[in-house]
């Protein structure tokens, strides 16, 4: 029993930086039709900016600033350099432009840090705590907290603001958003923002827990993609039920089947998804969105 | 000066030339009405108004001056609303969040915002129960009305509607028009149906576009009186009401 509590406890913790990624992918989605295979790049780019101002000796706070607002900026241009040019095109030009970008992205990284995997401190001290049989680790209690409030917030934002509304109806349906004075073009750039720190927060919260690395974005996008079709693609909270369910899974298979094939469950879950439910948990409602 | 003045339009889709030189007229206040059948380009007429075809020829003038090539969100800000053909209300967004995007052209703050919503349901009576429902949940005639409020939403001068009428039974055609000739109170309005007698029956001045050219145009009487252009077009054979 104590184990379980254990194991559900760090599952949920990764869980989370998969929900994470998966939600900037659904947004991204949403708005613009198309995946975005640059996501985990996204994650792998944020951490090596904390990871660089990390050692050039800016306190973790600071350096955890200047590593979003640099994400910020890096939506920014990702919409302009690969979305917005190709924005009246179909679906595939766009594809294969994140696609793309994403391998200049990490052979960026590579040319300048070089192959070999960076370790960030994580943000406490402290390294956790004993509560009764299990033991909190100080970093999965930070992710599990962040992603909560990102939750919320992501709650409140898109239920609650006339924004959020403008953003909602623009995913919906661009030329009538449009017609109604929507700038169609600002709104896919707050998501292109938007989705860029969600991406980097999630990479900046996990990096003290796996290795900085060029893969370690596509690690995390596989899984935050198989999250996104477990949890009915397009949905929201999809994203969020899929990822934390992704997380679970691989830990306790991990931990009672086999640890080399950790990364396997993700994926065999994604297939039994394929084949018996491909609608994913929330399908239907994917469906009254069309 | 008409409030809206289009000369000679000529819009392309690549080799399809969908309108080949359309001139008409709308003064303020007026109700004005294009005719025609599938095909003959009276929504592509209304999508170069709002912006959303661009122009390959020819100029629309609003008060006076051009628009012609502007984008539909800076048109949509001049005072031109346009509710599109299908309704496209937000699938997944309540009545009441769709109606209040419409005022996403003027710059007011969403409790405002919200007031005027509420307002709105005054002259929609029918939808002000559905207020929280979700739009996938409306009917084809709720659908509309919501369509409509919206449109209404940004205070337009002129307001273009598109086949309201479509798709939706008699007795809601009805109160469709109803709220047409309520409107015209304050705003001017360009119609386009297919539904000749319901359509020509608000109006001040009706056009008959063939083929993506106006063959005829006059007041609502004369059109009815020219025998030829009212057995071709307008009818009250059953395919004009379909």
């Amino acid at each position: 029993m104590d184990l379980i509590l254990q194991l559900l406890f760090t599952g949920i913790g990764i869980g989370a930086v998969y929900a994470l990624v998966a939600l900037g992918f659904v947004l991204i989605f949403r708005a613009t039709n198309v995946v975005n295979f640059a996501q985990g790049e996204f994650s792998m780019v944020a951490a090596y900016l904390m990871v660089v101002c990390v050692e050039f000796g800016l306190p973790y706070w600071l350096s955890f600033v200047i590593a979003l607002a640099g994400m910020a900026l890096l939506g920014v241009i990702f919409n302009l350099g690969v979305y917005y040019p190709l924005r009246h095109r179909t679906y595939l030009p766009v594809i294969i432009a994140t696609i793309g970008a994403s391998i200049l992205l990490s052979n960026t990284v590579l040319a300048i840090y070089g192959p070999q995997p960076q370790v960030l401190q994580g943000w406490f001290d402290t390294p956790g705590i004993q509560l009764g049989p299990v033991y909190l680790d100080s970093q999965y209690l930070l992710i599990i907290g962040v992603t909560i409030l990102l939750v919320l917030f992501n709650f409140w934002f898109f239920e609650k603001t006339l924004l959020g509304k403008k953003l909602q109806a623009t995913s919906q349906d661009k030329e009538m958003a449009s017609l109604l004075g929507i700038s169609v073009s600002t709104m896919i750039m707050i998501t292109f923002i938007y989705s860029a720190v969600l991406g980097g927060l999630a990479g900046i919260l996990v990096a003290p827990v796996l290795f900085v690395s060029i893969q370690m974005g596509s690690t995390i996008a596989l899984k935050a993609f198989a999250a996104t079709i477990i949890g009915g693609f397009g949905d929201v909270a999809g994203a969020i039920v899929g990822g934390l369910a992704l997380g679970v899974i691989e830990t306790f298979g991990a931990a009672y089947i086999s640890v080399p094939y950790k990364d396997g469950f993700a994926f065999l879950v994604l297939i039994a998804f394929l084949v018996f439910r491909p609608q994913g948990i929330f399908g239907e409602r994917v469906a009254e969105k069309a | 000066m008409p409030l809206l003045e289009i000369r000679n339009l000529v819009v392309r889709y690549g080799e399809i030339e969908a309108l080949r030189g359309v001139t008409i007229a709308v003064e303020q206040g007026q109700v004005v009405t294009l005719l025609g059948a599938n095909g003959a380009g009276k929504s592509t007429t209304l999508r170069a108004i709002s912006g959303l075809a661009k122009p390959t020829s020819g100029d629309i003038l609003f008060d006076g001056h051009s628009i012609a090539g502007l984008g539909p969100e800076a048109i949509v800000r001049l005072g031109i609303s346009h509710v599109p053909e299908g309704r496209r209300v937000f699938p997944g967004l309540t009545v009441k969040e769709n109606i209040m995007l419409g005022a996403s052209n003027r710059k007011v703050g969403a409790s405002q915002i919200s007031r005027e919503a509420d307002a709105m349901f005054d002259l929609f009576p029918d939808i002000r129960a559905f207020s929280n429902a979700l739009g996938w949940t409306l009917s084809g005639g709720q659908l509309q009305m919501v369509a409509v409020a919206r449109g209404l939403m940004a205070k337009p001068r002129l307001l273009l509607l598109d086949e309201p009428s479509l798709g939706l039974a008699p007795v809601i055609v009805q109160a469709v028009f109803r709220i047409i000739s309520q409107i015209r109170k304050d705003t001017t309005v360009l119609l386009v149906e297919q539904n000749a007698r319901m359509g020509l029956s608000v109006a001040d001045h009706g056009f008959v576009l063939e083929t993506g050219r106006i063959v005829l145009g006059g007041k609502p009487d004369e059109l009815w009186g020219n025998e030829a252009i009212a057995a071709a077009y307008l009818g009250g054979h059953a395919k004009t009401h379909a």
